[in-house]
């Protein structure tokens, strides 16, 4: 087994245009949630969403090909050249079939799929663009990176709900340590703020509902009433170590292990005991080594529904068994919301950033605790302590968990 | 965890389920494929007067009340439900007690668009009847993974589950990288498969935008299919699922379970090259097979069947064709090749899966389907693509690629089992 390290970093977040912004606003406690302006939304009950903030897809995309591509892509591929750019990449001195992209969406090219289903039906088949089917697929934004970079190795997407972006990661990581690529560049991106899917997820009775939008995502506190959907991106250039060392690229972590389960209950709800989490905590920290006394921080899923908090801090409870009040627990979620497929990502990032940088963000909009939470979560500021190993996890629809733990980089 | 090193842990398949237009089952699609059947007819499940393309291969005798219950049937997508029959299938075919090891059995289903005909429908909902009216059922019956999700709850797979998507190879990536979970020791099984059920006014609508789908068969559905024919005008689009039970070898054997096949190679690459069509001289397809072999340690020689991915479309059809050339050289003539897709259609993300069963049943009884169809060759597609008929083959290993839009390229090998 190769050994696999970070190089590299992108994201667009409710918070930040790129990594560092986004970082900043975690480590100040702001939140990333408001009113939603993506569309008119008066016909519905209430709006409220983590949208990016001035954000230009033509800043990033030529005018002419943004007409063909749907905004999930124009995220994926503008995260993604931050990522490249960040690890120093020179993508064209790799051999290319080194190279591969496993990147994660919960839905793929929404936008335009509905777009082209008001056009069919108002005005036929004929107006219905050339381009649609190739640019709404989940794998479209795979496709698009590995052209633009010229990436010719293991390519694809995945796709599990909520635990999408923490599933690619952790496939992505594995692809290296066999031999199977020197470089993947991975991740998850999602942009569902379109009304069809915020009419599914209300009728779902699924989203947070707060007169005051910045307060709505209160993940762990007694007065949650569901998840805020938003948007964005988070990607990662992964390269075996000695790759990365032969390059001289400078190393953000090493990953460790990962594992995906399910929960093999209900396609909505997650199961009552945990289980289901608990059986990817487990053999993620079997696959990395390490045992739960090691682990000082876990990113969790913590979508701020009634239902998830409790069951995740039931199952980080009965995994850690006495170590479970030492564990250090935040849920980013709190500031920048439920990013579907691109979560996990989003959160594996930040939760490498923790071990680099020796802070953790907070669990923001803390304020009463529940009985049923009660792990050590860092609530409304950031901690400043030694994290040496962090687990990500991610919970989604349709049963779907996954765990994925990176050390902190010492040099080798 | 499951035992052994990584290097040692050999995977074999021991249960093959299919949902196709040719046979509602695994045998039933066999059997028809073998007999060159016909899955193609005229579009049914939605109206086609004002679309370009109007044939389809549908499933015309699903009932979906064999796979879920009557309140499930508006709740989950028929991509997911065909997903379902074809799992259990497979499982009953296996013979395989998921309970025994729970948390080590896991789901990987690739689909490549998901829930359509759910989209489609919650749509016309929100756009006639506005937001408070749409289901709450839409978001977990559209999302493409939640046929992998919903195959775990039914049977208690609580091991790796996702959901690869790669186009037109979603459903063979989902196997090899089942292979791989269970190769590094991460699961001592999996059901692996893909599906999709985009047969929808959508669905014709935008691949027909794209310029992929026949047109001019529109009165000769049966004729409309016919990868490496001369008069081949694009391919026909078709829903189906197919769930292969792939497990440690170990775990097979000491269970007594019965062995169709061995899988032992999984090779996937990118063209980079553009999102619809083949990179020049099939270099990206050639590369997947390479890679394929040479982690297989076999030369080309060895391969005694390919079945290609054989779409009917004009590039596909020819730039497949170079690529394997590229990779067999001379050989390449005398390699018996066929195409599923002349009789069962393009299924998107099912193909890879459904035509990685066919090569597995071809290993089992060491025989090859025909290429339907194939009446004047097309001088660019000049191999053995078996257009007389079913063949009786010695076969020691056999390969199957999967091309998707978007550049993606995927070749499995499996092997005769023999201890």
């Amino acid at each position: 087994m190769r050994r696999v390290v970070v190089t590299g970093l992108g994201m667009l977040t409710p918070l930040g245009n790129d990594v560092e912004s986004t970082w900043d606003g975690l480590i100040a406690g702001r939140s990333g949630i408001d009113h939603i302006t993506a569309f008119d939304a008066s016909e519905f009950e209430f709006s409220i969403a983590g949208e990016l903030k001035d954000f230009d897809p033509a800043a990033h995309v030529d005018r002419k090909l943004l007409r063909r591509m749907d905004r999930a892509s124009v995220l994926a591929l503008t995260a993604a050249r931050e990522a490249v750019a960040d690890a120093g990449i020179d993508i064209a001195s790799e051999d290319p079939a080194d190279v591969g992209i496993i990147v994660g969406t919960g839905v793929g090219g929404a936008h335009l799929a509905v777009e082209n289903q008001k056009l069919l039906d108002e005005k036929g088949a004929r107006r219905v663009s050339p381009f649609l089917i190739t640019q709404m697929l989940p794998d479209t934004a795979t496709g698009l990176i590995a052209i633009e970079l010229g990436a010719r190795g293991p390519n694809m997407a995945i796709s599990a709900a909520c635990a999408t972006g923490g599933a690619a990661v952790g496939e992505a990581a594995e692809v290296i340590a066999r031999g199977g690529a020197e470089v993947v560049i991975t991740g998850g991106f999602e942009a569902p703020l379109h009304p069809i899917y915020y009419a599914g997820f209300m009728a779902m009775r699924a989203l947070a509902q707060h007169e005051d939008p910045s307060k709505a995502a209160r993940p762990f506190d007694a007065d949650r009433n569901g998840f805020v959907v938003a948007e964005g991106a988070g990607l990662l250039v992964l390269e075996s170590l000695e790759h990365a060392e032969a390059r001289g690229a400078k190393i953000y972590a090493e990953w460790k292990g990962a594992a995906s389960s399910n929960d093999a209950l209900d396609m909505v709800a997650a199961a009552d005991d945990g289980r289901g989490i608990a059986v990817a905590m487990e053999a993620a920290m079997a696959n990395a080594g390490v045992v739960p006394a090691d682990v000082d921080y876990i990113n969790a899923h913590g979508p701020g529904t009634p239902l998830g908090d409790r069951v995740e801090s039931q199952a980080i409870r009965r995994q850690f068994g006495e170590d479970a009040d030492e564990v250090l627990v935040s849920s980013t979620k709190s500031m920048i919301g439920h990013m579907m497929g691109a979560s996990g990502a989003v959160e594996a990032i930040v939760t490498l950033l923790a071990t680099q940088r020796g802070i953790v963000p907070p669990t923001i909009n803390f304020e009463t605790p529940d009985p049923d939470c009660d792990l050590n979560y860092v609530v409304n500021e950031a901690q400043q302590t030694d994290v040496r190993y962090a687990m990500s996890t991610s919970v989604g629809l349709g049963g779907h968990n996954s765990a994925i733990i990176f050390a902190r980089w010492e040099g080798n | 965890m499951a035992a052994s090193n990584d290097s040692e842990r050999r995977v074999v398949v021991t249960g093959v389920g299919m949902m196709t237009p040719v046979g509602i089952g695994r045998e039933e699609t066999w059997s028809a494929l073998l007999a060159g059947e016909n899955g193609i007819g005229p579009v049914t499940l939605c109206d086609v007067s004002d679309l370009a393309s109007q044939v389809a291969g549908e499933i015309t005798d699903f009932d979906p009340l064999d796979v879920v219950d009557r309140k499930e049937v508006r709740r989950i997508d028929r991509f997911t439900q065909l997903a379902i029959g074809a799992s259990a299938e497979a499982l009953e075919h296996s013979g395989l007690d998921i309970s025994v090891a729970a948390d080590e059995i896991g789901v990987m289903i690739g689909s490549g668009i998901g829930g359509l005909q759910t989209l489609e429908d919650q749509f016309q909902v929100l756009f006639d009847r506005g937001p408070s009216r749409v289901s709450p059922f839409l978001v977990p019956a559209f999302i493409p993974d939640m046929a992998a999700g919903q195959v775990s709850i039914r049977f208690g797979a609580r091991g790796p589950n996702y959901n690869t998507v790669s186009a037109c190879a979603s459903g063979a990536d989902a196997i090899g990288t089942a292979f791989q979970v269970i190769k590094r020791g991460d699961a001592v099984a999996m059901l692996s498969g893909g599906a999709d059920a985009a047969v929808t006014r959508m669905g014709l609508a935008s691949f027909h935008a794209s310029r992929a789908l026949s047109t001019s068969y529109n009165d000769d559905p049966e004729h409309a299919t016919r990868p490496f024919d001369a008069g081949r005008d694009g391919f026909v689009l078709a829903e189906g699922a197919a769930t292969l039970v792939l497990e440690d070898l170990d775990f097979a054997r000491e269970r007594g379970a019965p062995i169709l096949a061995e899988i032992c190679a999984y090779g996937q690459s990118a063209d980079a090259f553009h999102v619809t069509q083949p990179s020049e001289n099939g270099e990206g397809a050639a590369r997947a097979m390479e890679i394929a072999l040479s982690r297989a340690g076999i030369e080309t020689s060895a391969i005694g069947y390919m079945n290609a991915h054989g779409t009917s479309t004009q590039l596909n059809d020819k730039f497949e064709t170079l690529s394997i050339k590229r990779v067999f050289g001379e050989s390449a003539f005398d390699l018996p090749i066929s195409s599923t897709k002349s009789m069962v259609g393009h299924t998107l993300g099912a193909c890879g899966a459904i035509e990685a069963g066919v090569t597995v049943l071809s290993l089992r009884d060491q025989k090859g389907h025909m290429t339907r169809n194939l009446v004047d060759p097309d001088p660019d597609c000049d191999l053995d693509y078996m257009s007389e008929g079913a063949r009786d083959l010695d076969l020691s290993y056999a390969m199957t690629n999967s091309l998707g839009f978007g550049g993606h390229n995927s070749s499995l090998i499996f092997r005769r089992f023999d201890d």
